[in-house]
C-alpha cells in the first residue's frame, strides 16, 4: 500500500511539473511557427530561437546584468518588508498611530514609481541605492497591510490566556502576533518578490549602466529585439527563482500551519 | 430634487446633441476634397514641441498646404521612440530621425529606412555644465563627471579626440533624461539637446557654457525626414507632395517665427510659449547653413553623410556599411519641380 501511495505522489508530482513545461514549450513552438510562417520582422518580434541564440551568444553579458539586478532586488525586498514590518507593529498595537501613519502609507502606495524614479536620481545619486528604494518603495504597502492584518487576527482564546499569565506586549507579540501573522506576510512576500524586481528595473531604467534595466532600455534604443526579450527571459528566471524560494521558506516555516497540513493530505 | 437634476440632465444631453447635430453638417466641397484626398501618415519622433520638422508639419496642416497637394495628412507623435517601429509596420509612412539614428538602425538591425529631407544642417546635441564650473575648453573636462543618456555619444568621443582630451580622466555616467543632474552638481558636463535644455536650466536659474561639437573639428548633421524604402519606390509623389508642402511651411515659419509659434501651441497647449519660442529659434539657426545656400532648405550632401558615417565607425557606434543607402535626393528634387529655389538666407 505505502508503495502505491509513493507511487501515486511521484506521478503527481511529475504532472505538476510536466504540465507548466509542456504549456510553456507549446506557446513557445507556436510563437516560432508564427514569426517563420509570417515572415515576422526580427525587429518586430524575434522568434524564441533569436532570443535562445542571443543568451547562449552572450551568457556573461546576461549573468552579470543579471546578478546586479537580483542584488538590488532582493536588498529592496529586504528594506521594504523591514520597514512594513516595523510599521505594522506600531499600527498593530495602536489605533492612534494608525490613524496617523496610513494615510502616509497610502499616498506611498498611490505615488506612481515612474513619476518619483528620476527624482530619487537627482536625490541619492547614480549607484544601487536609488534602485533599493525604488524596489522597497514597491514591497512596502503590500506587506504592511497583511502584516497588520496578521497581527491582529490572533485567537481571541489565546490571547485572553495569554494576558491572563500577566504576558508581557513583547511576549505577546513574539509568542502570539507574529506567529498568527506569518500566513499573511508570507502571502504578501510572494505577491512583493516580482514587485521588487520590477521596481529594481523601474530604477535602472532611469540611470546608470548596469543591470536588466539598463540592458532593456539600451536594447529597445537600438530596436535590438533579441536582446530586449533575452533580458526579459532572464528577468522572468529571476523572478520565478525568487518566488520559488519563497514558497519553498513559507513551506519550512509554516509547517504546522494548517493550509500546509491540508497541502499534504 | 430629484425632477430637478434629471430635468438639468436632459437639457443637458440634449445641448450636447444639439451641438454635435451642428458639429456634423452635411457634405460640403471641403470635405469631398478630404475625402478625395490621399493619406499620408506623419509622426513626430517626439512629443508635440518646436522642433523644426513638426513645426513644418504643423503649419502645413493649419494653412491647408497638405490639403492643397492633395493630401490628409493625419498628425500623430511617439512618446518612448515607437515611431521607427510603426514605420517599419506600415502605421506610418513618414517620421523623424536624427541622421546618426538613420545609420544606425539602417546597419543594425538593417531597416529600409531613408532619410528624404535635413532639418538641422548642425547635430543637436551639445555638451553643458554650469557657469560657475569655471570649465572652458574640452580639455577642462578632465577630472570632472560627465553624464551621458543611454549610451555615450560618438561626437563627444570625436570632440575629446580632435581636442587632446583625456577620456580616462573623466567619469562617465548614464544620467537619464533630467537636468536637474547638472543643477544639483551630481555631474558637472551634461549631454543635452542643445535647442531646449539650456533654456530649461537657465530657467531653474544656473546659467551655463555650452560646446557644440560643430565648434570643436567634429561635423555633425540633425533631424531629418525619415520613410521606408517601399515608400520612396511606390509612391515618391506622395513623399513630394508631402515635402513641397513642408517647405512652403517652412518660408512662413521664417516670415512669422511667432505666427509659427502660435501654431505650435495649439499642439502644445501644455508647453510654454517662450521656451517654444527658444527651441524654434535654436532649431532654425542650426537648419541653414553653407549646404543650405548652395542648394536650398533640406538638402543634404553625400560629403555630410560620410563624414558623419566615418566618426560613427571610428568610435564603433557602427560597422563599416554603404551608407549612400541610408538617404535620398529624389524626393527634394521632385518636390521643387517647377518651383524657384526658396528658403535660402
Amino acid at each position: 500500500m505505502p508503495q502505491r501511495e509513493d507511487r501515486g505522489r511521484g506521478a503527481r508530482r511529475l504532472v505538476d511539473v510536466a504540465a507548466p513545461v509542456a504549456a510553456v514549450l507549446a506557446v513557445l513552438a507556436v510563437w516560432e511557427i508564427w514569426v517563420r510562417l509570417s515572415g515576422t520582422p526580427v525587429y518586430v518580434v524575434p522568434a524564441p530561437s533569436d532570443i535562445a541564440a542571443r543568451l547562449m551568444d552572450r551568457p556573461g553579458h546576461f549573468a552579470r546584468h543579471g546578478a546586479v539586478t537580483l542584488a538590488e532586488a532582493a536588498a529592496g525586498f529586504a528594506l521594504g518588508c523591514a520597514a512594513s514590518v516595523a510599521a505594522a507593529t506600531v499600527m498593530a498595537h495602536s489605533r492612534a498611530a494608525e490613524r496617523t501613519l496610513y494615510p502616509l502609507a497610502l499616498l506611498v502606495k498611490v505615488t506612481p514609481v515612474i513619476a518619483v524614479a528620476p527624482l530619487f536620481v537627482i536625490w541619492f545619486g547614480f549607484g544601487s541605492f536609488p534602485k533599493v528604494l525604488i524596489a522597497a518603495l514597491i514591497t512596502f504597502f503590500p506587506v504592511l497591510v497583511s502584516a497588520i492584518a496578521g497581527f491582529r487576527s490572533v485567537n481571541s482564546g489565546a490571547l485572553d490566556f495569554m494576558r491572563s499569565v500577566s504576558a508581557s506586549t513583547v511576549e505577546i507579540f513574539l509568542k502570539l502576533r507574529l506567529p498568527s501573522a506569518l500566513p499573511y506576510l508570507f502571502a504578501a512576500f510572494r505577491i512583493t518578490v516580482p514587485l521588487a524586481v520590477i521596481g529594481a528595473v523601474v530604477g535602472e531604467w532611469f540611470t546608470g549602466d548596469r543591470g536588466l534595466g539598463s540592458v532593456i532600455i539600451v536594447a529597445h534604443n537600438n530596436i535590438d529585439m533579441p536582446t530586449l526579450f533575452a533580458a526579459i527571459v532572464v528577468l522572468a528566471a529571476i523572478g520565478v527563482a525568487l518566488t520559488a524560494l519563497t514558497a519553498y521558506a513559507e513551506g519550512r516555516t509554516l509547517f504546522w500551519h494548517e493550509s500546509r497540513q491540508a497541502q499534504r493530505r | 430634487m430629484m425632477r430637478l437634476l434629471l430635468t438639468s440632465l436632459a437639457l443637458v444631453l440634449m445641448t450636447a446633441c444639439a451641438e454635435r447635430q451642428d458639429a456634423t453638417p452635411g457634405p460640403s466641397p471641403a470635405a469631398d476634397a478630404l475625402q478625395s484626398a490621399e493619406k499620408l501618415v506623419f509622426m513626430a519622433g517626439f512629443k508635440p514641441q518646436a522642433n523644426l520638422p513638426f513645426v513644418a508639419v504643423y503649419v502645413a496642416q493649419e494653412r491647408g498646404y497638405f490639403r492643397e497637394e492633395g493630401l490628409d495628412v493625419e498628425i500623430r507623435h511617439a512618446a518612448t521612440g515607437e515611431h521607427l517601429k510603426l514605420l517599419m509596420s506600415g502605421d506610418v509612412d513618414v517620421t523623424t530621425a536624427a541622421a546618426s539614428s538613420v545609420l544606425k538602425r539602417r546597419a543594425d538591425p538593417g531597416l529600409p529606412v531613408v532619410a528624404f529631407a535635413l532639418f538641422g544642417q548642425r547635430g543637436q546635441q551639445a555638451y553643458v555644465a554650469l557657469e560657475s564650473s569655471g570649465m572652458r575648453t574640452p580639455k577642462d573636462w578632465e577630472g570632472k563627471t560627465f553624464g551621458y543618456r543611454t549610451s555615450v555619444p560618438p561626437d563627444y568621443l570625436a570632440m575629446l579626440s580632435a581636442n587632446g582630451v583625456d577620456r580616462s580622466k573623466i567619469r562617465e555616467v548614464n544620467a537619464g533624461f533630467d537636468v536637474r543632474v547638472l543643477t544639483e552638481g551630481r555631474v558637472d558636463l551634461l549631454a543635452v539637446f542643445k535647442s531646449n535644455e539650456p533654456d530649461t536650466i537657465r530657467r531653474l536659474g544656473f546659467e551655463v557654457l555650452q560646446w557644440s561639437p560643430e565648434d570643436f573639428g567634429v561635423d555633425n548633421i540633425g533631424l531629418t525626414f525619415i520613410t521606408r524604402e517601399d515608400m520612396v519606390a511606390g509612391s515618391p509623389d506622395r513623399l513630394a507632395r508631402f515635402l513641397r508642402a513642408t517647405l512652403r511651411a517652412m518660408e512662413d515659419i521664417q516670415a512669422d517665427p511667432d505666427g509659427a509659434v502660435s501654431v505650435v501651441m495649439k499642439y502644445a497647449p501644455e508647453e510654454d510659449r517662450d521656451h517654444q519660442r527658444f527651441m524654434l529659434q535654436a532649431e532654425m539657426a542650426d537648419a541653414f547653413g553653407p549646404v543650405t545656400g548652395a542648394h536650398g532648405f533640406g538638402w543634404m550632401t553625400d560629403e555630410q553623410w560620410k563624414v558623419l558615417h566615418e566618426q560613427l565607425v571610428q568610435f564603433d557606434a557602427l560597422p563599416e556599411f554603404d551608407y549612400r543607402a541610408a538617404y535620398t535626393h529624389t524626393i527634394l528634387r521632385a518636390a521643387r519641380e517647377d518651383k524657384p529655389r526658396t528658403n535660402t538666407p
